[in-house]
């Protein structure tokens, strides 16, 4: 290994590093350390003149290392990394000491803190001395996509995706596309039928010469990595089709919440009390009639079934509020003397135009009964013979702090959306994680709120969570462009910081396969040792520290660097 | 070149001494049984308490580098010990840490668990054989009228060879295998190239799990550990895929699997294979992969029925692994 030539640069933030850590300090005490060549601050290492200073450094002081003491390696790491490699420096030869999240911002002494920021560099130099150029990597990308359910959000990206004159697989588990927009009558706020804005989708997607459809057909194992997957169907009409595909959508939506759980709600007992998706088909047959074929005369719309409530479901449905409001329209349109009483916990109307929408809605004469989630919910119970109505609801109306009794006739139940009973079937087979609501797990909830961490598979729509039709058409379409992107640049990167197998030590032990997450590593029988696909692996680490007899070891974050970098940080202050 | 031709070069020098230590390295070396008398003809045992009688101030004597080979084996756990083993590296050419303790620790280096103020109490006072109402005490020196007595002092830690003095080989093992100690005894005496100092000699680069003969699978999952005695072993399956912890997989394979063979589970006296600087991290992260447990209560509950942990995955390593101790 030549001599290593260490660079360290202390960036101010402006104020955020430079007000709570002294860099001056930092700068003259870093600069004392073995192999460390120059050590310098600047205001913004990451604007253009900061980089430039480090790519001259390069070149006028021959260094072979570099450090940048600033922010998170998430936000600029690839910054500093492009900026090295400009000057021919294997970007991996740097690193990032982060004294601005992990110090500046959280301490109030700057003594204190500039001790840490010290440390944290020492760490960084004692790392980087063991650091190892890695060879960035590519794999071609399968123009085709396969997207897996068929509604609105996997058709929209399937279109998205064929309209650019890429082939699409789309996979439906029932028997029709369309999911559960093709059952809604209108779509809120606009009051404009969802039925006819589907129509002409459904035939182009049916139509489409690029688009394959699947119905009745689930996936149930996918091989291969991204650009490059393949799986086999295995229903009776597509028994043994091999399906190859660059990238996945997953798009498998929610289901309504199944009622009957609450006691207090009579649901399947009472037969006028119905859900939200039953009273769609009500509407979609054109007439608002009880079981007993008459007019309901009192009419209550109940929010928050199964929703924001820790026995159930602890999350907001974010569509029912606005769903709720849509039929009283309706049902004011069709019936209008009919008293209706939205009986809700807290309205909820954060969307483009749905404030405004709630607005209007109040003035279509109903009764808004307000209630609280956490003490009592609303009892159905049956009406005497001598009521003038079918059921009553007994509640505690939470702003006239009054109990109260309801007539009602019909109830219509705002059903929270959950997970699919059988997503773990596609969740495993596509390899992506879920949250503890069962939501699909993003790759970043802020930045990268459609990829997922297994590269080339995507989530869009309301399987990541519950959300509105326009929402989740933009999903797609994101999840659409971003393939689209991948299938255009005909390679994509792969992960440089991959796991492998030294097997000369390796035992056959196997724990490693057990533990990824990625099914990357596979067993060489003849060989009797581990092998890593370093195309599938995501360098998580996991095996590496699975691993009993250190066989494994992940690019990058060898026992040999990290050890270092925590001797590194305990050698001033300890 | 067979031992027993190579009579006619000059004998070696050759001392074998024991720090905290059982006794079985030593017996370990008369375990080579006849092949002792090739030994002994190719060097001169000039130290070795257990079957010589010579006294330390001899070998303070002898002149430096004078000994070509000295076994040390046991750990360094008081002021003799600790002295022995910096008089040795001075008159020795190649200082061997021969068997667990010496390279690691072994199983006196358990003691690391406790403090010597703990291990003192409890000897001194509490153990239930023990009648000692005024809490006597020892003391490393003593006034009586006759002069001053000294004992050597009892360190709060046990340490391995190699934390008190220079090492240039390591042989594994509690005790190492007799046909290892020949094997490297014969390449010292025949002047064979040397492996690089501070190599682990007498052992295989890789672990047990690659010798052991029992079936292996990727299927891991237990949902309780269980100790040998409570499982009937079918004798072919992998002891962990039993249940039953085994050290193999953490394990610097040389022995021979002789434990797994007699149907016992290794219990990680070879130490950790070349690559693995603490065996007992790394035995637990592997076992905490095994766990098969949906809910946290019940990896607890798994993790109950390991007795023991910490004496069971650093029983031969805890001093020479990087956790090293118990902490306060």
């Amino acid at each position: 290994m030549e001599e290593p030539r260490i660079g360290v640069y202390v960036c101010w933030c402006g104020t955020n590093i430079a007000k709570m850590v002294d860099v001056e300090a930092v700068t003259t005490e870093v600069g004392k350390l073995p192999n460390v060549v120059l050590a310098k601050n600047y205001k913004y290492m990451c604007s253009d003149p900061g980089q430039e200073l480090i790519i001259k450094d390069i070149k006028g002081h021959n260094l072979n290392r570099v450090i940048v003491a600033a922010c998170s390696p998430r936000i600029h790491e690839l910054t500093f990394r492009n900026a090295v490699e400009k000057a021919g420096i294997n970007p991996y030869l740097f690193e990032m000491a982060n004294i601005r999240e992990q110090d500046s911002w959280v301490h109030t002494d700057r003594t204190e803190a500039t001790t840490k920021a010290i440390d944290l560099v020492i760490a960084a130099v004692r790392r980087v001395l063991y650091h190892e150029p890695l060879e960035k990597r590519s794999v071609s990308v399968d123009p085709a996509t396969l997207v897996i359910g068929g509604g609105i959000s996997g058709m929209m990206a399937s279109l998205e995706i064929a309209n650019a004159g890429k082939k699409v697989y789309l996979i439906e588990k029932t028997d029709h596309l369309g999911g559960h927009v093709v059952k809604f009558d209108l779509t809120f706020p606009h009051l404009s039928s969802a039925k006819q804005m589907m129509r002409p989708i459904l035939q182009r997607v049916e139509n489409h010469p690029n688009i394959e459809v699947f119905l009745q057909t689930e996936i149930h194992e996918v091989t291969g990595y991204v650009g490059n997957f393949k799986t086999t169907l295995r229903n009776k009409d597509n028994e043994g089709t091999e399906l190859k595909f660059g990238n996945i959508i997953a798009a498998v939506g929610l289901k309504p919440f199944d009622p009957s759980k609450i006691e207090e709600y009579g649901y399947g007992k009472f037969p006028d009390v119905i859900t939200s998706m039953e009273f769609e088909d009500m509407l979609g047959t054109g007439k608002i009639l009880t079981k007993y074929g008459k007019e309901p005369r009192n009419i209550a719309i109940i929010h928050c079934v199964g929703s924001r409530n820790k026995k159930y479901h602890e999350y907001c449905s974010r569509t029912c509020c606005m769903a709720a409001l849509k039929f009283v329209h309706q049902i004011r349109a069709a019936l209008p003397s009919t008293n209706i009483f939205e009986i809700y916990a807290d309205m909820r109307a954060y969307g483009k135009g749905h404030e405004e929408f709630y607005a209007m809605t109040t003035h279509k004469q109903i009764m808004f009964l307000m209630y609280d989630q956490q003490e009592r919910l609303p009892v159905i119970r049956q009406a005497n013979r001598s009521d003038d109505c079918n059921m009553i609801i007994e509640m505690d109306e939470k702003l006239s702090g009054l109990p109260i009794e309801v007539p009602v006739d019909m109830v219509i139940l705002m059903v929270n959306m959950e997970a699919h009973e059988n997503v773990k079937d596609v969740v495993h087979a596509i390899g992506v994680s879920l949250c503890g609501n069962q939501f699909f797990i993003e790759k970043h909830p802020k930045l990268d709120p459609v990829a997922t961490t297994t590269a080339g598979v995507y989530i869009v729509g309301t399987c990541q969570g519950p959300k509105d039709i326009p929402d989740s058409v933009a999903q797609a379409r994101a999840a659409a462009a971003r393939i689209l992107a991948t299938i255009e640049g005909g390679t994509v990167p792969v992960e440089v910081t991959t796991s492998f197998v030294n097997e000369k030590l390796c035992c056959g032990c196997q724990t490693c396969i057990s533990v990824c997450p990625y099914s990357a590593i596979s067993f060489n029988e003849i060989k009797k040792v581990s092998e890593v696909n370093e195309v599938l692996c995501k360098g998580c680490g996991t095996c590496g520290s699975a691993c009993p007899t250190g066989a494994i070891k992940c690019k990058h974050f060898t026992d040999l660097q990290i050890l270092s970098e925590i001797e590194g940080i305990m050698s001033m202050s300890y | 070149m067979p031992l027993d031709t190579i009579t006619s070069k000059p004998k070696l020098k050759l001392a074998i001494y024991w720090g905290a230590a059982c006794g079985g390295c030593c017996v370990s070396v008369l375990d080579t049984h006849e092949k002792l008398l090739d030994i002994v003809a190719a060097a001169d045992p000039v130290f070795w308490p257990i079957a010589m009688d010579i006294k330390y101030k001899d070998v303070e004597d002898m002149p430096d580098q004078s000994i070509d080979l000295t076994l040390f084996n046991g750990a360094v756990r008081n002021s003799e010990n600790k002295r022995m083993a910096q008089v040795l590296r001075k008159k020795s050419k190649i200082l061997v840490a021969y068997g667990a303790c010496a390279y690691m620790g072994g199983i006196p280096g358990l003691a690391n668990f406790f403090t010597k103020e703990e291990i003192f109490r409890r000897a001194y006072e509490e153990s239930e054989s023990t009648l000692n109402p005024e809490k006597i005490r020892p003391v490393p020196e003593y006034e009586v009228p006759e002069g001053k007595l000294e004992i050597p002092v009892f360190f709060n830690d046990v340490l391995p060879l190699n934390k008190v003095v220079d090492v240039d080989y390591y042989i594994p093992g509690c005790p190492p295998q007799s046909e290892r100690l020949i094997e490297v005894f014969t390449a010292i005496v025949t002047g064979a190239a040397l492996p690089p100092k501070g190599s682990v000699v007498g052992a295989l680069e890789k672990t047990n799990c690659d010798e052991c003969k029992r079936k292996k699978t990727d299927n891991k999952k237990v949902k309780k550990f269980y100790r040998l005695w409570e499982i009937q072993d079918d004798k072919e399956t992998c002891f962990l895929e039993q249940g039953v912890i085994c050290m193999g997989p953490a394990t610097r394979g040389g022995c021979g699997v002789r434990c797994v063979e007699g149907n016992s589970p290794c219990r990680g006296c070879y130490g950790p294979p070349a690559a693995c600087s603490d065996p007992g991290a790394k035995m637990m992260s592997a076992i905490g992969t095994m766990i098969d447990a949906d809910k946290p209560e019940e990896i607890d509950e798994i993790i109950e029925s390991i007795v023991d942990p910490a004496g069971l995955f650093y029983r031969f390593s805890l001093p020479g692994s990087i956790l090293g101790r118990k902490l306060s």
